[in-house]
């Protein structure tokens, strides 16, 4: 208790009531009671007017309030600002949220050669390693002299299949115009009675009549002349397309 | 600032080259290649040696982590800058949300207090300077 004491001796004066820092002058403290004899009272309670001044020095200045701060300017940059367009990003943003990204690595290096797209701690080839392990640095780098390069003397022949990591690039997407091609080298006949519906939605993609008469005209006599035409039954077609 | 980068980019384009063009010596050497090679890992040297002077103008740039993440995962880094820039739009729209709104509530508590408290909130808009309360 008397170290408690000791500790908070020091706070002589008393926090100032907090009538004086309310939103008014508050109420003034209930008189005294009077004193038995029934002599004269003791002087008028201070009023509000005549409470010492500087009790709260935020309050000095603002009237009635306290805890007023000065605004922010209205020059200072808030999130109220589109903060894309204050630092010139639109063309980032149209550019990269604009259209679809490509997902792969392969897309942003696409001239990279090998296999970039498979997790870097498959092949231990992370930029991450590069920092949690950092190589052995200090040396300058140096031209290999004619006794070093014996050590890159090499047998001869071809690497084994595992080794080969260079020719291997990832899958590139074809082209719409290839797919087209494809499907129309299919060994298909194309007026065969169960293809009629895969032709019709055909049909509808083609608008110019004209050009329809001239290819219907073409296969035909491709047809004629080929030598498998007469041999190929309804029945292949229709299991052909069915697959599809 | 751009040519730096494109300095640095050249170099590694060339480093790359020489590199895919070693593989393609080594994956099926032949005896008489061998010149060939020691004058490739010396082109290798040298190019390591052009990288690592670029490092000298490209000191004061930084990089996110996070985009270092995205390459090892062998995705597009690209799509970092994307999520980055969506974040920051959405985040820029939350604040200006909030904003708005404590405006909004300001201007409402003044004009109430102001019914409640008239000579006050007069003095409160002499203090502020504002002449008329806020619609």
């Amino acid at each position: 208790m008397e170290n408690f004491t000791a500790l908070f001796g020091a706070q002589a004066d008393p926090p100032p009531p907090p009538a004086a820092l309310g939103f008014g002058p508050g109420k003034p403290p209930p008189p005294p009671p009077p004193p038995p004899g029934g002599g004269p009272g003791p002087a008028p309670p201070p009023t509000a007017a005549s409470a010492p001044p500087g009790s709260d020095k935020s309050a000095a200045g603002c009237g009635p309030f306290y805890l007023m701060r000065e605004l922010p300017g209205s020059t200072e940059l808030t999130g109220s600002t589109n903060l894309i367009t204050h630092y010139n990003l639109e063309h980032a943003y149209n550019k990269f949220c604009g259209k679809k990204v490509k997902e792969k690595l392969s897309n942003f290096l696409p001239d990279l050669p090998g296999m970039i797209d498979l997790p870097g701690s498959h092949d231990n080839s992370s930029l991450r390693s590069l920092i949690e392990k950092p190589p052995i640095l200090g040396g300058s780098f140096n031209p290999i002299t004619g006794t070093m390069l014996a050590g890159f003397r090499l047998h001869t022949g071809p690497l084994p299949e595992q080794c080969r990591l260079m020719h291997i690039q990832p899958p590139k997407k074809k082209n719409k115009q290839k797919h087209k091609q494809s499907r129309t080298q299919d060994p298909v006949p194309p007026e065969t009675p169960s293809d009629s519906d895969h032709k019709k939605k055909k049909k509808k993609k083609e608008e110019d009549p004209e050009r329809k008469r001239k290819k219907k005209e073409k296969k035909k006599k491709k047809n004629r002349h080929s030598p498998e035409h007469p041999g190929m039954g309804s029945s292949q077609a229709s299991s052909s397309s069915s697959l599809r | 600032m751009a040519e730096k980068f494109d300095h640095l980019e050249e170099h590694l384009e060339k480093f790359v080259e020489n590199i895919r063009q070693l593989g393609i010596i080594v994956s099926d050497f032949q005896p008489s290649s061998q010149a060939g090679l020691n004058q490739k890992l010396n082109f290798i040297v040298t190019g390591l040696q052009d990288i690592d002077k670029c490092r000298q103008q490209l000191h004061d740039i930084t990089v996110p982590l996070e985009v270092f993440e995205y390459i090892d995962q062998g995705r597009n880094p690209q799509l970092y800058t994307k999520e980055c820039l969506e974040r920051a739009l959405a985040k820029n729209e939350q604040v200006k949300g909030k904003i708005d709104t404590m405006k909004k509530f300001k201007s409402l508590l003044i004009q109430e207090l102001s019914k409640v408290f008239p000579e006050d909130m007069a003095k409160y808009r002499s203090i502020r300077g504002e002449d008329h309360p806020p619609s």
